[in-house]
């Protein structure tokens, strides 16, 4: 039985990889993440008749609920669509055997009906139906209503799944989605249509007539068969392969570069680096998710008033691409890193260089957002102390983290089976980097002085950057010690 | 110019190279033959401290490699895929090289036409990144670029591997002529004993990471090499 063999060899190369053998620590922390995620929607669930009823004495809950369910799904799809790691299978070893590719395609899309995030709504769903449906309902309403509420799910999954596999080979796919997402919300924002009755009329409907079921099950399937073709298609070595290009021009713009020397040498190769893979391309197409964010909380005023939740916001987005850049910097270049190691003389240099180009990304970001003075002169004041403290802090925190990295990224690898690191390790790890100038900030918040806090938060990159000489040098050493570690990592396939 | 001193590598429990003591000097055209798994690209990679020796040490011209730099400045290598970066186009790698080593345009100019020939119009103007060259023409612009920062001693890992037959003869006339006119120290290894024994002065083989022969070429050696692998 070919699946059987299938799942024997990934949960081998699971096993096996050193990147799970290291990273037990991290896994024990997400899965306790999962734990308490599964114990909130459990309480959810559980008291979900209490809550509607106190939230909405008035209204029926079966309503409500089924007004909110649409809610619920969109955010589980973007949810989903950051966090949900993609099945990926090493296709390559397996095409030139005698199996169906249609067998390998379905094993990867079946193998995504694991997801944990596919079972945790039925801890809401599962409580919800026995104690509000069921009183009003037969069983037999009920059990349909579940049984659609999970075919939902994982027609939501699949969906999620497309979108991501997009991203990497058609991105302007990604980019409908998102805009679809942007278009409703506005809609109901502004009370064109309201997203809130179309969901509840569907839903009670689906109460009613329970044959409405068919729709979760006809879209279940159509979202199937998309990423089924979808994968199909790409099952050829030569679409694995990334497809030959012609010398782009783009870092042509760049060339001004050379004249800074040597590190201007090795920004510019960096730059190539970055605009020649189509996965650290990717990259910077998010950058106005990054920068964007103030367009979306600014302008409510519960988050304008929680000054931790702007500090937040603030290193969010003047530190968001540059934190890209640096949380891999190493990885990056696994693929020359042996070239990196021989030839370079003077790792001060090279340390150097990656430190100037994350700044100098964090510093682009910084002057982008500086027109969000508009909302206020409070928010420049905010972000200019979260970029002194990204650029003086968390630069240095990053560099010396990045060297722990020994994963090989495969960079040249068909994008469509490589998404390494987009999953939620990566941005766990790097959580308390984040919570640090939060932590700084609390007491001076509870001594009711906020703007201490800040100038705080801003003063300690301002001293980062004083002592930016013996930094580097401890970086440096840092980089000596490990580069052994990381060249033996980047060596290895996989 | 190399020294290796009671060097030894350790992988899960296995010592995969045991050398006692191998003074390589300068002019010297040494090739490296064993089979797989011998220890011919650990030793190299010990000698360029891309791994951690765990007992012993490698000197060149006296020094440790271990943490110092100064050997970067006369040692050009050249060991596998993973000393090309493969986003670029050659000329901007080459370009990227000759920054790294200091050289100039003019040095860069020289270097392309001492390397027409062994190119053969098959790397330049291509318009094509490396990634996307086959592995011969990659194997190429790695030796050239090895070479290009005219070293002292340079250090190829089957340097004769994926090359078609013409640019092997290219490759073998290219290092007898560096070898006399430039007193340039070699570390090669192979698997091909009719080429390496074109090329080296003295062969070393390797088995299970011990040195078991270590003799000057002669007219007899390649008979010799052929004996000892026929088993």
């Amino acid at each position: 039985m070919i699946y059987k063999l299938l799942i024997i060899h990934q949960l081998k190369e699971s096993k096996r990889s050193s990147f799970w053998q290291k990273q037990i620590a991290l896994n024990i922390v997400i899965g306790f993440f999962i734990l308490l995620m599964l114990l909130y929607l459990l309480v959810l669930g559980l008291f979900i008749d209490k809550i509607l009823g106190e939230l909405y004495p008035n209204d029926n809950p079966i309503d409500i609920f089924n007004g909110i369910i649409i809610y619920y799904f969109g955010m589980e799809l973007m949810l989903r669509f950051m966090i949900q790691a993609l099945p990926t299978i090493n296709i390559e070893s397996y095409l030139h055997l005698p199996i169906k590719k249609t067998a390998i395609v379905h094993y990867l899309n079946l193998r995504s009906l694991l997801a944990i995030g596919n079972y945790l709504p039925l801890l809401v769903f599962i409580p919800f139906a026995f104690k509000v449906l069921l009183p009003h309902y037969s069983g037999f309403v009920a059990f349909i209503w579940i049984l659609s509420m999970f075919f939902i799910a994982l027609a939501n999954n699949y969906l999620a799944i497309y979108i991501k596999r997009q991203m990497t080979s058609k991105p302007m796919i990604t980019g409908i989605a998102a805009i679809t997402l942007i278009i409703f919300i506005l809609l109901d924002y502004f009370k064109i249509i309201s997203v809130t009755s179309v969901s509840r009329y569907l839903f009670n409907a689906l109460i009613v007539h329970t044959i409405w079921i068919i729709i979760p099950v006809l879209l279940l399937i159509f979202n199937y068969l998309l990423n089924f073709y979808f994968l199909k298609t790409k099952l050829y070595t030569e679409e694995l392969s990334q497809k030959k290009e012609e010398i782009s021009n783009t870092s042509k713009a760049f060339q001004y570069l050379k004249h800074y020397g040597h590190t201007g040498q090795l920004i510019l190769k960096d730059i190539k680096l970055i605009w020649r893979h189509k996965r650290t391309r990717s990259i910077v197409y998010m950058a106005p998710l990054f920068l964007g964010y103030g367009l979306l909380l600014y302008n409510q005023e519960i988050y304008m008033s929680r000054n931790g939740f702007l500090i937040f916001i603030g290193i969010f987005m003047t530190g968001g691409m540059m934190l890209n850049y640096l949380n891999y910097v190493f990885s990056y270049e696994s693929g020359h890193f042996d070239f990196v190691l021989s030839n370079y003389k003077d790792f001060d240099k090279y340390l150097e260089q990656k430190f100037i180009f994350a700044i100098a990304i964090a510093t682009i970001s910084y002057i982008i957002t500086i027109p969000y003075v508009l909302y206020g002169f409070k928010i420049l004041f905010i972000n200019t102390m979260t970029w002194l403290y990204n650029i003086g802090v968390l630069s240095y925190l990053l560099l010396f983290t990045a060297t722990f990295s020994s994963k090989r990224m495969d960079l040249s690898k068909a994008a469509t089976f490589n998404y390494q690191g987009l999953g939620a390790t990566h941005w766990l790890s790097i959580l308390p980097f984040f919570l640090m100038p939060l932590l700084v900030y609390l007491p001076f918040s509870l001594l009711d002085y906020p703007i201490g806090g800040f100038i705080v938060i801003g003063t300690m990159g301002f001293l980062g950057l004083t002592f930016h000489k013996p930094i580097m040098k401890m970086l440096n050493k840092q980089f000596v010690k490990k580069k052994y570690n990381m060249a033996s990592g980047f060596r290895q396939n996989n | 110019m190399i020294e290796a001193i009671n060097l030894t590598k350790v992988y899960s429990g296995t010592k995969v190279l045991d050398i006692k003591d191998l003074k390589i000097g300068k002019g010297e055209a040494f090739g490296l033959v064993g089979n797989n798994g011998a220890g011919k690209t650990t030793f190299f990679r010990l000698i360029l401290d891309l791994i951690k020796a765990d007992t012993g040490m490698v000197l060149s011209n006296g020094k440790n490699v271990k943490g110092l730099n100064d050997w970067k400045y006369y040692t050009g290598s050249h060991l596998d895929d993973g000393f090309l970066i493969d986003f670029l186009s050659p000329e901007e790698y080459f370009e990227f090289v000759a920054d790294v080593h200091k050289l100039s345009k003019g040095d860069l100019e020289e270097f392309y036409i001492n390397f027409k020939d062994f190119f053969n119009n098959e790397i330049l103007d291509k318009k094509k990144y490396i990634r996307d060259f086959s592995s011969g023409n990659k194997q190429k612009i790695g030796i050239a670029a090895a070479l290009m920062a005219k070293p002292e001693i340079v250090i190829l890992d089957e340097p004769f591997n994926s090359l078609d037959p013409t640019t092997q003869i290219r490759l073998k006339n290219l290092l007898n002529k560096l070898k006399e006119e430039k007193q340039l120290s070699m570390l090669i290894s192979s698997h091909d004993l009719n080429h390496i024994t074109e090329v080296c002065n003295r062969i070393v083989i390797l088995e299970k990471g011990k040195i078991v022969q270590d003799k000057p070429t002669n007219e007899n050696t390649l008979k010799e090499l052929t004996e000892y692998f026929a088993v």
